[in-house]
């Protein structure tokens, strides 16, 4: 179905190779992932199947790429539409029109459909994707699962041969992911589609794929089937690793097959229960929020809400897309005043904080790290937040080299990657040395080499610093890694407030893999498993 | 369900309410029908991002008056009456005679540039109204298909305006956050790059999703749903057109008939 020979790809202005020299052949009712670390090719792969790369981005093509017969470079990617649904990162940009209905239309009216060959194709679309009930509605009304759901719906109503997705859960709760990946998988299954999809939590996709592309930089490539990719791919989700360090036979790619593995050692490790890593004294608060009510308009986000966050805690704050999370959020470092209640860190109001006193109590990395950022270099960021919070000139940059070793003082911030930008916002932002800092979804489109230094840094400010961390995410695995707390929050309201192992552990929806393998035993991550097998050979 | 208005309709209701107001010059009735407006934007605007255009509008034309009182004082021919306050005069060179910055301000003078700048804001927030009730996109379907071919640029502007919107606050807010107050020209550079850069790769995001899904690939354009001209819809016209007949009396029945008209 799609055809790469020989393709080598170069973007202008840039000595680098995305892609060298890159051959396969994609069969049709085939899923392939494509995988790699942040910033390395893998949305200019998606984006050369349909030929937005290199006629809407520029760059040099050497080889050929067919799909279903036609060379990309005999058409535009307009000519493939027919063939290729594409949907990008991000649906709610790619939004033509403004009610669900239109936007499964759009596709179809430019390509000069009867209108009744429309009305049919929509009525199946919505009951495919369970749509039915939003077709009025607004798009911009909608959740950031539903608004999946329509992306992929508007590619799907084209009848086309190949769907290709660019991280299409990497923004959802996990609910909201496992609804898209089993629709794909019925997609596949059902309809014989070509599905090439991007991620980067492979924990929630390696079951579903049949091969996978692993871009490993510098032009080099690695293709194969799940199993001989995780073979060696230092790049793999926690299951992996659970299954290198146990020794196991095969290479599993479900909790189920795992289970299965794992029989032996999960009974010798039954008896065993993890101790408490760290506990927190809870004499010093930080964070306290008295029955605290936001509401907008008519709609309420946070209903009569307490807690109180001391100083040491990792809180993680999980929930459904549109859970409230943000409007905590937003209460607790002082961006919204709340309705009802009272906010107070340390003592005072983050509403009325400015300049230099606020920097000092609370530091706030929103979801776009790159709106704090506006400088022309990484140096005069750097130098800018020495100025701002008085320190010793160099000390910002100094604190961005322990996080990222290697990055240059005059690059411009835009060209950095999504974890280099991320770090660069953090320390601008610890520069001031916050007490509380708060981070709202930080891990969007982090790989697992980014996230694992983003797990020791606030570690350490939490614990070697004695500082509150709060972060709001989606990621599972995540949490389980580096949260000591969590907070769950449904319709504004805390549902759940208790430590991570408690909280996660309850929900089989938020469980890590390692959880979900290990259970009824209560352990949480790949490192707390092999301690315990170290202790207890 | 009830079939919402065909946009076009919304923006003859406007149009004859603006011209008429022209028309009679009148500031009570200006203030009369822009309220009224105003009161059928609350009643009948869906909840979507060009709802706020209203608003928008209305601040636009308050600055309009202000502005327009402002030099219409400061600048100008003398107009002799009852002299309010003199402002000093300042003095131009000759060739520029007939012109005259400062002097009287008479009563006169100052009632005649508020009775202009009222009545352009009136206009103004008139449209600002036809825009908040009709979608964008619904309207820009509705028309010819010639006009739809250059509407990838008209279709990214009307989905990014009110993205701006909201990103212009959500940058704000970053900044406040990182303890910069938004004061002065160097806060505007502050909001200034990354707004440009948001939303400068929205609109190519925005582009490429039109570009792959086909658009402008086929010279023809079907459409799923045609925008039907229904009674109502010509109903509402024609009342509309009807109060060119005596606009005085009119103007604000023909403002407020949506309430009846409209679904």
């Amino acid at each position: 179905m799609i055809k790469f020979t020989n393709v080598s790809l170069i973007y202008p202005n840039s000595q680098q190779t995305v892609i060298e020299d890159l051959t396969f052949i994609v069969a049709e009712g085939e899923l392939v992932l494509v995988m790699g670390s942040t910033g390395i090719g893998k949305s200019s792969l998606l984006r050369l199947i349909n030929g937005l790369v290199p006629h809407h981005t520029g760059g040099i093509l050497a080889g050929d790429i067919s799909v279903n017969g036609i060379s990309t470079q005999s058409v535009k990617p307009g000519g493939l539409a027919h063939l290729i649904g594409i949907v990008g990162q991000n649906p709610l940009n790619g939004f033509v029109t403004d009610t669900v209905e239109e936007e499964l239309a759009f596709g179809m009216e430019t390509l000069n459909l009867p209108p009744d060959v429309m009305r049919k194709r929509v009525e199946e679309i919505l009951d495919l994707l369970s749509l039915a009930q939003l077709r009025n509605r607004s798009l911009a009304t909608l959740s950031g699962g539903e608004q999946q759901r329509v992306a992929i719906g508007s590619a799907l109503v084209m009848h086309p041969k190949v769907l290709v997705l660019d991280e299409p859960t990497s923004a959802l709760d996990p609910v909201a992911a496992e609804e898209v990946l089993s629709i794909l998988h019925r997609l596949v299954h059902d309809l014989g589609l070509t599905v090439i999809v991007s991620e980067h939590k492979l924990e929630r996709v390696i079951q579903f794929a049949d091969r996978i592309i692993h871009i490993q930089g510098g032009g080099q490539t690695q293709i194969g089937t799940p199993e001989t990719i995780f073979a060696s791919s230092a790049l793999a989700p926690p299951i992996i690793h659970l299954a290198r360090a146990m020794n196991v036979s095969e290479i599993p790619l479900s909790v189920r097959q795992m289970r299965r593995l794992t029989e032996p050692i999960r009974k010798h490790l039954s008896e065993i229960t993890p101790d408490v890593v760290h506990t927190v004294d809870k004499a010093k608060i930080v964070v306290k929020v008295d029955r605290m009510s936001i509401s907008y308009g008519a709609k309420e986000a946070i209903a009569d809400t307490s807690l109180t966050i001391c100083a040491g805690e990792i809180v993680a704050v999980m929930g459904r897309n549109g859970a409230g999370k943000s409007s905590l959020l937003r209460a607790i470092v002082g961006a919204t005043s709340p309705s009802k209640g009272a906010v107070s860190i340390v003592g005072k109001d983050p509403f009325s904080l400015h300049g230099k006193e606020r920097t000092e109590l609370v530091g706030f990395i929103p979801q776009e790290p790159s709106d704090l950022l506006y400088g022309q270099s990484v140096r005069e960021e750097c130098s800018q937040a020495d100025a701002d919070n008085h320190v010793a000139s160099g000390e910002t940059f100094a604190l961005i080299q322990t996080l990222v070793p290697g990055i240059s003082q005059n690059t411009h911030p835009r060209d950095l990657s999504e974890g280099q930008r991320l770090s660069l916002a953090l320390s601008v932002v610890l520069s001031a040395q916050p007490q509380l800092l708060v981070l709202d979804e930080p891990t969007r489109g982090l790989d697992y080499t980014a996230k694992v230094s983003l797990i020791s840094i606030l570690k350490e400010i939490a614990h070697a610093h004695d500082r509150a961390v709060i972060i709001a995410t989606h990621d599972v695995e995540l949490v389980a890694e580096l949260a000591s707390r969590v907070i769950f929050i449904a319709e504004g309201e805390i549902v759940a407030d208790g430590t991570t192992m408690d909280v996660l552990l309850s929900s089989p929806a938020f469980a890590p893999q390692v959880a979900k393998v290990m259970s009824p035993s209560p352990w949480l991550t790949v490192k707390d498993v092999l301690t315990a097998m170290r202790n207890n050979p | 369900m009830n079939k919402s208005l065909h946009p076009l309709v919304w923006w003859i209701w406007a149009g004859s309410l603006a011209t008429a107001v022209a028309m009679t010059s009148s500031i009570p009735l200006a203030f009369g029908v822009v309220g009224a407006a105003g009161f059928i934007v609350r009643r009948k605007a869906e909840k979507a991002p060009w709802a706020k255009s209203f608003a928008w509008s209305i601040k636009v034309g308050t600055w309009v008056i202000v502005i327009r009182v402002l030099t219409g004082v400061l600048i100008g021919v003398p107009i002799p009456g009852r002299t309010l306050f003199t402002l000093p005069i300042i003095p131009l060179p000759d060739w520029m005679a007939g012109i005259r910055i400062g002097g009287p301000v008479t009563f006169e003078r100052l009632s005649s540039t508020a009775h202009d700048g009222i009545l352009i804001a009136a206009i103004i927030g008139l449209l600002g109204a036809a825009a908040s009730l009709s979608s964008p996109h619904r309207l820009l379907r509705s028309m010819p298909v010639m006009v739809y071919e250059f509407g990838v640029t008209i279709v990214i502007a009307t989905s990014i305006l009110p993205q701006f919107v909201t990103s212009v606050s959500r940058i704000k807010e970053a900044q406040r956050l990182r303890g910069h107050e938004s004061r002065g020209l160097a806060s505007w550079r502050r909001i200034a790059l990354p707004l440009f850069e948001d939303s400068l790769s929205r609109s190519l995001d925005l582009a490429a999703a039109m570009d792959s899904r086909g658009y402008g690939y086929s010279r023809k354009r079907s459409k799923y749903r045609n925008d039907h001209w229904t009674t109502r819809d010509y109903a509402l016209c024609a009342f509309a057109l009807l109060v060119f007949l005596r606009p005085e009396y009119l103007l604000i029945i023909v403002a407020l008939s949506p309430l009846v008209l409209a679904p």
